[in-house]
């Protein structure tokens, strides 16, 4: 074969029967360079990505503030990555999206496309999460699940609320407000992670959130600028007066020609990232009307949610009701449901130190797993749950996490916040 | 492998009409008879076709399951789709191939590209292969392409077996996309098809891998068990959290992104990643298996 016309003319493909090994070294080397120059292709490329921060005429504070809250672009439509890390134990939040979704509809046999279980599930990984928004009356929040998706529309006085996985959808009719909003408010009083669980999901939500919330307790200064998404942005930093926080700042990045913030990182004191909010793509075009238009799936599961009712009341009662008909252990979650009524959660202090207490339901029996659901496979006692996870501290046990600090004093009362122990201690009445 | 399996298939490559001397267009259609050869070895050997009609299986034992399950409830667990497989046969093809890719698609994949050099190697017919002028880079060239379109057959078959079981087992009509949105079943069968060519490509890096450690033995069997050892050990890497530095690149990491294509609009993002990184495993391990096999003394 080696004095073959083709053979010799395609050289490179190595007629000789017995190669010499510095050949053999040579060839070996070339998958090694194929992978080598990947690697720095993709080493490079963000870098090369990342172009220097742009130059734009230098604004105070107040005039981006200003800029970001006097904001007039009405539509966008994007995609927006949601990271968060929170440095929750990982069984206090399979606990608590347990307790969302008993109190929620009654134990796990029921699926349902509950907007506020969703939000639990944003408090833990990365997340996608593509938005459209045209005014005040129309938005559309599509959470990227693998192989599945979770859908919130809003258009006028009709909402839903759709999961993919469970073919189900909720239908909330004549509530001005998104289905999200309510599952925030009418969140999980009692759950150790309820100060954060409204997660804001758009970049906007998040920043108004700080902008309006921290007036007084605050610095707000301009941290140069910044590109997100292809758009110019000032950088604006937000921090704690108070000591005694755990969040050390809040970035926001505000898009230059039109306000719109488009970034939000927190950062707590001691550095580490713990929530990073961004749209990865954005456009202020007017979405396509038909995105907001939704109608329930031919098979869905639809529960409908009937107009004017108070969600809160509603979600609570439906627990209830589910935990009765169901008759199966779960009867601890009906408990819940009505001892969180009984002890509404107070708040002590104001701004980045702000404190919530509750008390923990007496008597609150953990359901015995009967094996009828996933979520009560788990028994679920607060008090047992707390001590299992925390140390204990002067005064009780301590749920310590990256941002909220956790507090159940012995005697059976809940302090939570994003603030340090002895901030809560103080407000416990411990020392 | 059987001799006899080899010799029938070695007649035809044997027969193939000799390349013509001149380069560019003697390389071009040297390049086809190889190929054709290859294609040729490859899918009349009966073990290709009991593979196949596995797959061809799988999504009927799906349907039925899923068919004699209609009433029991479901909260979300389950292979992914499970819930819309109910409500659509056509949904039955994306729990199919969501069923297939991790294991089953793999699994036939490492066989035909583990066994791709190997094989003929252990069975004595790799030199005979060389004697003839086609040179050793256009026959592993040969050899994959073969072995892609082995992957865009097993997943052909899945899909359409999934599609015919489906329609029988299941009703046909609108299509709820995962976003919540209804489209018609003219616009869904081209986005079945759409997943369909984005697993086979998925599977591409695979082929690659499979070719390279078959390049590195003489023994198919051996080759065969590495490259599906292989894919377990990685997909089983990719499962832990502890590793979120290197699971992005780990060839498996982004196979279910297919489900991408069944939201409205589709999002690409993570089906961009996902060729392009087998992409990146094509480049690598296919040049590592060039390396390999050109320099390499073929002594069977």
């Amino acid at each position: 074969m080696t004095n073959d016309t083709a053979v010799a003319a395609d050289a490179e493909s190595g007629g000789v029967p017995y190669r010499s090994r510095r050949r053999m070294l040579v060839r070996a080397g070339v998958p090694i360079a194929v992978a080598a120059a990947i690697a720095t292709g993709i080493g490079l490329v963000p870098a090369l990505a990342a172009d220097s921060p742009p130059d734009l005429p230098s604004l105070t504070a107040e005039q981006v503030v200003a800029k970001a809250l006097g904001s007039d672009a009405q539509s966008l439509s994007g995609t927006v990555s949601v990271a968060t890390d929170l440095g929750l134990p990982t069984a206090l939040l399979g606990a608590a999206g347990g307790l969302g979704a008993a109190s929620g509809h009654g134990g796990g046999s029921s699926a349902s496309a509950d907007p506020q279980a969703k939000l639990l599930d944003l408090l833990g990984g990365d997340r996608t999460v593509r938005v459209a928004v045209d005014g005040p009356d129309r938005q559309r929040v599509e959470l990227l699940e693998d192989s599945a998706g979770y859908t919130v529309v809003h258009n006028g006085d009709q909402a839903w609320a759709w999961e993919s996985a469970t073919n189900s959808a909720e239908h909330f009719t004549g509530q001005p407000g998104r289905p999200g909003e309510h599952g925030e408010h009418g969140g999980l009083p009692k759950a150790p992670a309820a100060p954060l669980a409204g997660a804001p999901t758009t970049p906007q939500e998040a920043a108004q959130q700080f902008l309006s919330a921290s007036a007084g307790s605050t610095t707000v200064s301009v941290a140069g600028t910044a590109r997100v998404a292809g758009h110019d942005a000032y950088q604006l930093s937000v921090k704690p007066t108070q000591s005694g926080s755990t969040l050390g700042e809040v970035r926001i990045a505000v898009a230059a020609d039109n306000g719109v913030p488009l970034a939000v990182v927190v950062k707590t004191t001691g550095g580490s990232t713990v929530l990073d909010v961004h749209f990865t793509e954005v456009s202020f075009a007017k979405p396509d009307a038909k995105t907001f238009d939704f109608t329930a799936p031919k098979g869905a599961k639809v529960t409908e949610h009937a107009a004017g009712a108070e969600p809160k009341g509603a979600a609570k009662g439906d627990g209830a009701k589910g935990a009765e008909a169901k008759g199966d252990g779960a009867k601890g979650a009906g408990a819940e449901g009505h001892g969180s009524e009984v002890n509404r959660p107070q708040v002590i202090g104001e701004g980045w130190t702000a404190v919530v207490t509750t008390k923990l339901p007496g008597g609150a029996e953990a359901p015995q797993g009967e094996g009828k659901g996933k979520h009560q496979a788990k028994p679920f006692n607060p008090q047992t749950l707390a001590k299992s996870l925390g140390k204990p501290v002067d005064g009780g046990t301590l749920i310590s996490t990256k941002v909220v600090n956790v507090l159940l004093t012995d005697d059976g009362r809940v302090f939570a916040g994003a603030v340090t122990l002895p901030v809560l201690q103080h407000a416990a009445g411990v020392n | 492998m059987s001799r006899a399996d080899v010799s029938r298939a070695e007649v035809p490559r044997a027969a193939a009409p000799p390349v013509p001397a001149g380069r560019g267009r003697g390389t071009a259609s040297g390049y086809l008879a190889l190929f054709r050869n290859e294609l040729r070895l490859v899918f009349r050997r009966l073990r290709t076709r009991v593979l196949l009609g596995i797959l061809a299986l799988l999504p009927v034992l799906i349907g039925v399951v899923v068919k004699l399950n209609t009433d029991s409830p479901h909260d979300g667990r389950g292979p992914s789709f499970i819930a819309q497989t109910t409500q659509n046969g056509v949904f039955l093809i994306f729990t199919a191939l969501a069923v297939a890719l991790p294991v089953f698609l793999p699994m036939t994949v490492g066989v035909v590209a583990g066994d791709a050099v190997a094989g003929e190697s252990a069975a004595g017919t790799l030199r005979y292969l060389l004697v003839a002028p086609a040179g050793r880079t256009r026959l592993l060239a040969a050899k994959f392409t073969a072995g892609l379109v082995f992957c865009l057959a097993g997943t052909v078959v899945v899909t359409l077996s999934a599609l015919a079981a489906g329609a029988v087992l299941f009703p046909l009509g609108d299509v709820t996309l995962i976003s919540g949105d209804t489209i018609g079943l003219v616009d869904a069968l081209p986005r079945a098809a759409l997943v369909a060519a984005v697993v086979a490509l998925s599977l591409s890096g695979l082929v690659a891998i499979g070719l390279f450690v078959s390049t590195l033995t003489g023994s198919g069997i051996a080759a065969m068990a590495a490259t599906v050892g292989l894919v377990i050990t990685v997909q089983i890497l990719d499962g832990f959290p502890q590793l979120d530095a290197i699971r992005p690149f780990l060839f498996p990491h982004y196979w279910m992104s297919f489900g991408d294509l069944l939201r409205a609009p589709m999002y690409w993002d993570n089906i961009l990643k996902d060729l392009g990184l087998q992409a990146a495993y094509v480049a690598v391990f296919g040049s590592a298996a060039w390396a390999r096999f050109t320099s390499r003394d073929i002594s069977a």
